[in-house]
């Protein structure tokens, strides 16, 4: 009896063991770009503008810039935010699940590794969005198909030029150490 | 059968063996690291933990040799051919048939010739191979002032060490296993916590 | 097309080229801020001379030479001793071999050479006037006082003037509308201070005619630079300028690439002592630099350079450096024949009729290399051998060398062209308006055909393109100590010296066999011990 109880906690620990050691490698994707880092940015953010469902670019961070303007160095690292009120305007009507917010707007990281080459970060939106009820996960899947999208570079183009945001209005004063980056 | 209890392991030698027991498997875990086995605590951790526990294990050694010497237990290491062609036969048959240990340890012969071969192996080839090997390779540094630049090379160097290494952990495996062939599969090791062992 | 256009289009090219070359160099405002600042910051000294006091330095100076002519009243000597440097003569020898190096004799990946080029490129000379192989050397009056010392910030030498500054309003670049104005030559001599980082960079950021191209470690991010950036030239804290450690005497700049000084051993150099070598780390810093929490570096100060960790990457800003120039696709024109200018994501220039591709890439990760400080060079007339890489520049230096350490290198590959019956690389005349200027009349027979004979080398008519390969170590851009390579990117199967021969490194290496021997006998031991228990478990219970 011993036996079957002590077996039947050790299994559910090992599994427990093995979800926490993969967990967070499902949640993101990492997928090598043949490109340099301005370039991998500025075709993801051609291939944002170009796929419909509404995809708008709705900012470029770089947070390397905040760690520099303190004394420090990065490898570099910039951010794409990108944003579809197709897909984030159900979520942010729903009280239930409008803390997904947090989560907004949609981030692709690109960034070099010590290695030299660059690489790009993509939160695994269709797993993600399965955790928070079917009207998320719906609408995340469609969002994983375009993601997928984003990042599909056809080699024949040229390097089409980087889209900069605009520097900070009259409300953009108030971080001014943060402006640079974040 | 007449079951005795004897007092076989002092208390130095008990806290000897399980601090020696922690420092190696420690120093297995982290030097394997610095190896580049795999990742575990960083690199530059896995030097400096490694380091600390190099010293601390040199100490132990220091006391225990002088122990050894001092109380004429270096004695039991002596080697001896008599019945280690019966060890050999109970372990690899008669252990299964249940038959009885060819051996009966004494106060002044606690460990088995096969034992005690096993034991000089580590006290007298793979320790001191490791230890040298291992303080040449923390004083890299120091060779050219020593003037032994030119006829050592760190490669042999870590080569002997990472050898003797891998002797250590295939001798701590052998070992670990083989405290269970006692009287009882526990009683060898109850014996190194408590110090008394029961022979038959 | 037509005359006009032609020129146009080449005035056009000289001028895109140096648009870059010159456009950020010297916008510092000239006021008293500025002017502390480009002295060298908090610890700059006042000068004991007010040279706007000077009745010699009140004239209205019409050119260059005149103003040295007055700066040489006073400074008698100044003149022979710039004279004897290798800012003057581009020219520097190589006490091993013999060979004359320096820029008037390399050949590069870059520009490739300046023989025939004169007119444009002795805008970087320290003197006026050299044009072609008749420029007189002794001339004390041609040597150019006012590029380093003035502070100002508005003295401009501009491609095309053979070294001399804008004496007159002009158009730059050419078909711009954008205007430079003429130099004030008064004002400028009566500015004059020790040289500044500005001073130094308005040639050495600028160089290969881009902000940043060359070296990688020094463009205009080095003017105004952060703490991130380099520490010691951080401008809010030690702010050192170029000659704060290229200590100069007598016009003698020390600190050559030509003559590096890569494994300097013992402590950091006290007064009284001569240092000869006060351009490198070792001469402020010592051998073992590194505190007691981490004496172990100071073990590894014997086999790698200081710049290796402290230099985690170059070009660590959004200038980036150029990683390669390949020449063989100049003169590929679009479809209507006319000049193509296309720029990389970042801005930076990608491919120019002109003058070819290029890749250019920021906070780029050094490749390393063995290195004693003497670095071999192909000069005009080397030979080559076309079926490898030909080595422009080559680190040289070995593991088994006391005197070699491991250094950060940048790399610059190209494609450029050569004779293929003599086996020389060629030289040819790529700026100007004449016609057989390559960025005039895109015409590379032309080009190398004018190039040749003014190097005095035989063309046999024939070329095509080859790879090359420049090799020049980092030494600026040196990073906040927090930010130096951790030990785990070097000591690991993949870290930063993969590929590095000659040490052993562990984590890096180890003996393959003796790992695939070591862990099957611990795998096997560990079966054993498991296949005996489990059939001592098996027979007892058979019996119980």
């Amino acid at each position: 009896m011993f036996k079957v109880i002590g077996g039947f906690i050790g299994g559910v620990v090992l599994v427990a063991l093995l979800a926490y050691s993969y967990m967070g490698s499902l949640m993101f994707w990492e997928v090598e770009s043949p490109f340099g880092v301005e370039e991998t940015v500025a075709r993801i953010q051609q291939n944002v503008q170009k796929v419909g469902n509404g995809w708008a670019l709705s900012g470029l961070r770089n947070p390397g810039k905040a760690v520099e303007s303190s004394g420090g160095n990065v490898l570099p690292v910039m951010m794409v935010e990108a944003c579809s009120t197709k897909y984030s305007g159900p979520i942010l009507k729903d009280d239930s699940v409008r803390f997904l917010s947090i989560l907004m707007p949609c981030k692709i990281s690109v960034y070099k590794k010590n290695d030299g080459k660059t690489y790009i970060g993509l939160m695994n939106a269709g797993l993600m969005g399965k955790m928070f009820g079917p009207m998320v996960g719906d609408i995340m899947a469609e969002v994983a198909e375009d993601q997928k999208k984003f990042i599909l570079f056809d080699p024949n183009e040229p390097a089409p030029p980087m889209i900069k945001p605009a520097p900070p209005g009259a409300g953009g004063s108030a971080g001014a150490s943060a402006a640079g980056g974040c | 059968m007449t079951v005795e209890r004897i007092y076989v392991f002092k208390r130095f030698e008990r806290f000897w063996h399980w601090s020696q027991a922690m420092l190696i498997i420690f120093m297995l875990i982290t030097g394997f690291e610095v190896h580049g086995s795999y990742h575990l605590l960083g690199f530059a951790s896995a030097v400096e933990l490694h380091t600390i526990a190099a010293w601390t294990l040199v100490s132990l050694w220091v006391f225990a040799i002088f122990w050894h010497f001092t109380t004429g237990e270096w004695m039991q290491y002596i080697p001896t051919t008599e019945k280690v062609v019966a060890m050999i036969k109970f372990y690899s048959v008669g252990i299964f048939q249940g038959a009885p240990h060819p051996f009966r340890a004494t106060t002044l012969k606690k460990h088995n010739p096969l034992q005690r071969l096993a034991y000089l192996g580590v006290l007298l080839f793979i320790g001191p191979l490791i230890w040298f090997t291992g303080w040449f390779y923390l004083f890299y540094g120091s060779w050219r002032e020593w003037g032994v630049e030119s006829l050592l090379s760190l490669e042999w160097v870590a080569f002997f060490h990472t050898a003797a290494a891998f002797m250590m952990l295939a001798f701590l495996i052998a070992h670990v296993y083989l405290t269970t062939t006692g009287h009882t599969p526990t009683s060898h090791i109850k014996a190194m916590i408590t110090g008394w062992e029961e022979v038959d | 097309m037509t005359p006009t256009s032609r020129t146009i289009k080449a005035s056009l090219g000289v001028a895109a080229m140096l648009v870059a070359f010159n456009a950020s160099a010297l916008q510092a405002k000239p006021d008293a801020a500025a002017t502390q600042a480009v002295n060298g910051g908090k610890n700059a000294h006042a000068s004991t001379a007010d040279h706007s006091k000077f009745k010699e330095l009140q004239k209205n100076f019409k050119t260059g030479p005149e103003v040295t002519e007055a700066c040489l009243l006073c400074h008698t000597e100044a003149a022979k001793q710039v004279q004897h440097t290798k800012h003057w003569t581009w020219q520097s020898l190589d006490p091993k071999t013999g060979q004359l190096r320096g820029k008037k004799n390399i050949i590069n990946n870059y520009c490739t050479s300046v023989v025939s080029n004169e007119k444009d490129c002795m805008a970087c000379h320290a003197g006026y006037g050299w044009k072609d192989q008749s420029f007189d050397f002794s001339v004390e009056k041609n040597v150019d006082c006012l590029i380093c010392h003035d502070s100002t910030g508005t003295y401009r030498k501009l491609p095309g003037y053979a070294g001399h500054p804008v004496y007159k309003r002009v158009e730059f670049p050419h078909g711009s509308g954008r205007f430079v104005e003429a130099v004030d030559l008064k004002k400028v001599a009566q500015s004059i201070a020790m040289p500044s980082r500005s001073n130094c960079g308005s040639c050495h950021f600028f160089g290969g005619g881009a902000n940043g191209a060359k070296h990688g470690d020094m463009d205009s991010s080095l003017q105004h630079p952060g703490k991130y950036l380099d520490v010691h030239m951080n401008e809010q804290g030690l702010n050192f300028s170029c000659t704060t450690c290229h200590a100069t005497s007598s016009h003698q700049v020390s600190g050559s690439r030509y003559n590096v000084a890569a494994a300097v051993t013992g402590k950091a150099a006290i007064r009284g002592n001569v240092d000869s070598t006060p351009s490198s780390c070792q001469s402020c810093h010592g051998n073992k630099p590194h505190s007691e929490k981490m004496s172990r570096l100071n073990q590894h100060t014997d086999k790698i350079a200081c710049q290796t960790c402290h230099i985690p990457e170059y070009a660590r800003n959004d200038i980036g450096t150029e990683l390669s120039w390949d020449w063989s696709k100049a003169t590929i024109m679009d479809e209507n024949g006319k000049r193509i200018v296309r720029k990389d994501s970042a801005g930076r220039r990608a491919f120019d009729s002109q003058k070819g591709e290029w890749k250019w890439e920021s906070h780029v990760i050094p490749e390393y290399r063995w290195f004693n400080g003497e670095s071999t060079y192909k000069v005009i007339g080397d030979k080559i051998d076309p079926t490898q890489t030909v080595p422009l520049s080559v680190v040289g230096g070995s593991p088994d060398d006391p005197g070699s350490r491991i250094w950060p290198t940048k790399v610059h590959r190209g494609k450029q062209p050569y004779d293929t019956v003599n086996l020389t690389l060629t030289v040819q005349h790529t700026g100007g308006e004449d016609d057989t200027a390559l960025w005039h009349n895109y015409d590379w027979q032309k080009a190398i055909g004018t190039g040749m004979k003014a190097a005095g080398l035989p063309y046999s008519g024939q070329y095509d393109f080859v790879d090359t390969e420049l090799t020049w170590p980092i030494t600026h851009m040196v990073a906040p100590k927090e930010d130096a390579l951790t030990c785990v990117q070097c000591h690991s199967k993949n870290g930063r010296l993969k590929g590095v021969p000659g040490i052993y490194m562990p984590s890096r290496d180890g003996n393959q066999w003796l790992d695939m021997i070591g862990w099957t006998v611990a795998l096997l031991t560990l079966l054993g011990v498991l296949a005996h228990g489990a059939i001592r478990i098996l027979t007892s219970k058979k019996e119980g």
